[in-house]
């Protein structure tokens, strides 16, 4: 169902509401000072505060008019299935990095995104990842230089 | 200094990459910069701004590329080359759009460098008269009228701005040293890496949207040939080249998304000033040269206020007063005392670089035209890579690589909400200038926050925070703002 943009407001401003609260009561633990000596907690505080007050104006603004309709959050279908996969497939990449090692991960990493979110065939998926992993091994490891981890197989 | 081999090799690599990136659709001068800004660290501080500088430029020279031959922007500022460009390339006369985007961009690159020249020594002069209230105030206003000119509600700008103003607090803090909000987390010590805020915010999120849509590319199936100009091109282009020139530079001054006001304007100025306003937009070469000239020469007017103040006029200049910083300079009034070499050599290396913008794009034009072919969906998985790998280079921790992932999260849901990044990444970088000048001039004042209007240049600053932040209040100039968001709506500043 389409939602309006002061419905999408109000969720903006819950969660700055939140983030500001939390600021200003850690800015406790940390000493807020004074006026005269301010300490590590007093922009953290004051700012952290300014943007609760300025949330709660976002709150009351967006209940007072009836807003426009938005396009939906997901254009497509199956939009949203691409977005979580890719995202997790990158939390999942920075995982295995370590464990097999920047080439094995980068080739598991592009093949799994190109037969899958756009899916392509198998061997297109194989080559590219392949020629992908082997191009930024050289680039990155053999190239530039960049320390990135080798893995328990050392490449 | 410039005229080193490896400087200009350097300024050689920073045009051609900037061309690279800025060709992919999707990646514009801001994700370009952060994406290529690991690979600066182990330069001398000359060579790596020089390349960046070379990166900023090249990218926008590359995002006109894909305006002209497949209708998609690469940057916001190339949105109005689309209009003519495009249309010149369906016309079959793709070679001279291409050709004379180029040569605009040369000779408004050339009016801005000695724009730049002439106008920078003595703003820093004059800055340095300014004590800690009013480079607070300064601050504050440069933040302000960013806001200002973002698109959308300003109040959701400003709780943006203080957004990053509240991440730029994270780490340890530089009076007492004190750790705020690091959670035993050693990386965090240093407060919130720009780099993967930014590659996080504008790469990830940027191919996470693409991701998203489906994309759906258009194949450049025809040749590009006759790149130079006609002597009629050149008849019809040389006035609203330096219009476009000069237009740009002052625009450029300005803080706010100056590349894409002055390419808007340079268009409207132009049509304004033809013989034949009706036939813009089916083709005609006016239409790309003036809006081309505008934005190059207004990347070179946006390095004043860095150079001479020690701020970002936009995101993109803020990444690249994050790479002085990471290089060890302050940029401000005393750069151009202090850092001579630095100054004169980032205004060379753009006059060279602008130079071999020319040598190497109209050659190269055939190559980039190969690099539009590659599909998307094999594209945006490497570009992760190149995100995930240029974040995890910075200090080879994974932490980082998942701070970037999680503001890749925030940017991708930020555009749904209609949130503005660009307060937030301005916030961030000059978050810790800003505390540290509040808290000094609250130290000098004894608890007095009146130090901001009793300084007669803080005050003025002040003055013009508050005209800006009640402005849309007034009827006439909420209008006018209303009208100058059209013209950016959407477009990433």
């Amino acid at each position: 169902m389409p939602k309006t943009q002061s419905w999408y407001d109000r969720i903006a401003a819950l969660f700055f509401f939140g983030v500001g609260l939390f600021f200003a009561l850690y800015a406790r633990r940390v000493e807020i000072g004074s006026w005269n000596e301010p300490g590590p907690g007093f922009l953290p505080f004051w700012a952290g505060t300014t943007l609760c007050v300025m949330a709660v104006g976002l709150f009351v603004g967006s209940l007072r008019r009836a807003g426009t309709l938005v396009p939906p959050f997901f254009p497509q279908i199956d939009s949203w299935k691409r977005v979580l996969v890719t995202f997790l497939a990158m939390v999942v990449y920075m995982q295995i990095l370590n464990l097999v090692g920047f080439t094995i991960a980068t080739f598991i990493f592009v093949g799994f995104l190109v037969k899958f979110i756009f899916p392509q065939t198998w061997t297109r998926s194989i080559i590219v990842a392949a020629f992908s992993a082997l191009c930024a091994r050289l680039l990155f490891i053999n190239l530039l230089k960049t320390q990135l981890p080798r893995g328990f197989v050392g490449f | 200094m410039v005229f080193t081999p490896v400087n200009l090799l350097l300024c050689f690599l920073g045009v051609l990459l900037g061309t690279l990136v800025g060709v992919l659709p999707g990646l514009g001068p801001t994700a370009a910069i952060a994406l290529l800004l690991p690979n600066t660290f182990h330069l001398s501080p000359v060579g790596a701004i020089i390349m960046l500088a070379g990166i900023y430029y090249g990218a926008m020279y590359g995002g006109s590329t894909t305006s002209i031959l497949v209708n998609i922007p690469g940057e916001a500022a190339s949105v109005v080359t689309t209009l003519d460009g495009y249309q010149m390339a369906l016309k079959g006369r793709a070679g001279p759009a291409l050709g004379i985007a180029a040569f605009g961009s040369f000779i408004a690159g050339t009016i801005s460098v000695m724009g730049l020249m002439l106008v920078a020594p003595p703003l820093a002069k004059f800055a340095l008269a300014f004590g800690p209230p009013e480079y607070f105030s300064l601050m504050l206003m440069g933040i302000l009228i960013l806001i200002y000119l973002a698109s959308g509600s300003i109040l959701k700008a400003l709780m943006m701005a203080v957004l990053g103003l509240l991440i730029s607090t994270i780490g340890m803090d530089s009076i007492s040293g004190v750790q705020r909000l690091t959670f035993g987390i050693i990386e965090l010590s240093d407060g919130v890496g720009l780099i993967p805020v930014i590659m996080g915010l504008f790469g990830v999120a940027e191919v996470i949207s693409n991701v998203e849509q489906g994309i759906k590319q258009e194949l450049v199936t025809s040749k590009v040939r006759d790149l130079l100009p006609s002597l009629q091109d050149w008849k019809d282009s040389f006035l609203p080249i330096i219009r476009g020139g000069f237009l740009g530079f002052f625009l450029g001054v300005l803080p706010g998304p100056a590349p894409v006001i002055s390419a808007f304007s340079s268009y409207a100025l132009e049509k304004k000033l033809s013989k034949h306003p009706e036939k813009f937009g089916t083709g005609v070469i006016e239409g790309v040269a003036g809006p081309e000239a505008a934005n190059n020469s207004a990347t070179g007017g946006a390095f004043i206020p860095l150079f001479t103040l020690g701020i970002p006029a936009n995101s993109v200049i803020a990444i690249l007063l994050g790479a002085f910083m990471i290089h060890g300079i302050q940029p401000g009034p005393l750069l151009i005392s202090q850092h001579p070499q630095i100054f004169w050599g980032t205004v060379i290396s753009m006059y060279v670089g602008n130079m071999m913008l020319i040598i190497l794009n109209l050659p190269l034009i055939g190559l980039w035209v190969k690099l539009l072919r590659v599909p998307y969906p094999v594209l945006f998985p490497l570009i992760l890579v190149f995100c995930v790998v240029g974040v995890y280079s910075l200090n080879y921790s994974f932490v980082e690589v998942g701070l970037m992932i999680g503001f890749g999260v925030l940017g991708y849901i930020g555009r749904k909400f209609r949130l503005e990044m660009a307060p937030l990444v301005l916030a961030l970088v000059i978050g810790p200038m800003m505390e540290q000048n509040l808290r000094l001039s609250l130290v000098i004042s004894q608890g007095s926050p009146w130090i901001f209007i009793e300084h007669p240049i803080s005050a003025s600053f002040f003055a013009l925070s508050l005209f800006l932040l009640l402005s849309p209040l007034i009827p006439w100039i909420g209008g006018k703002r209303k009208k100058l968001q059209e013209k950016v709506e959407g477009e990433d500043i």
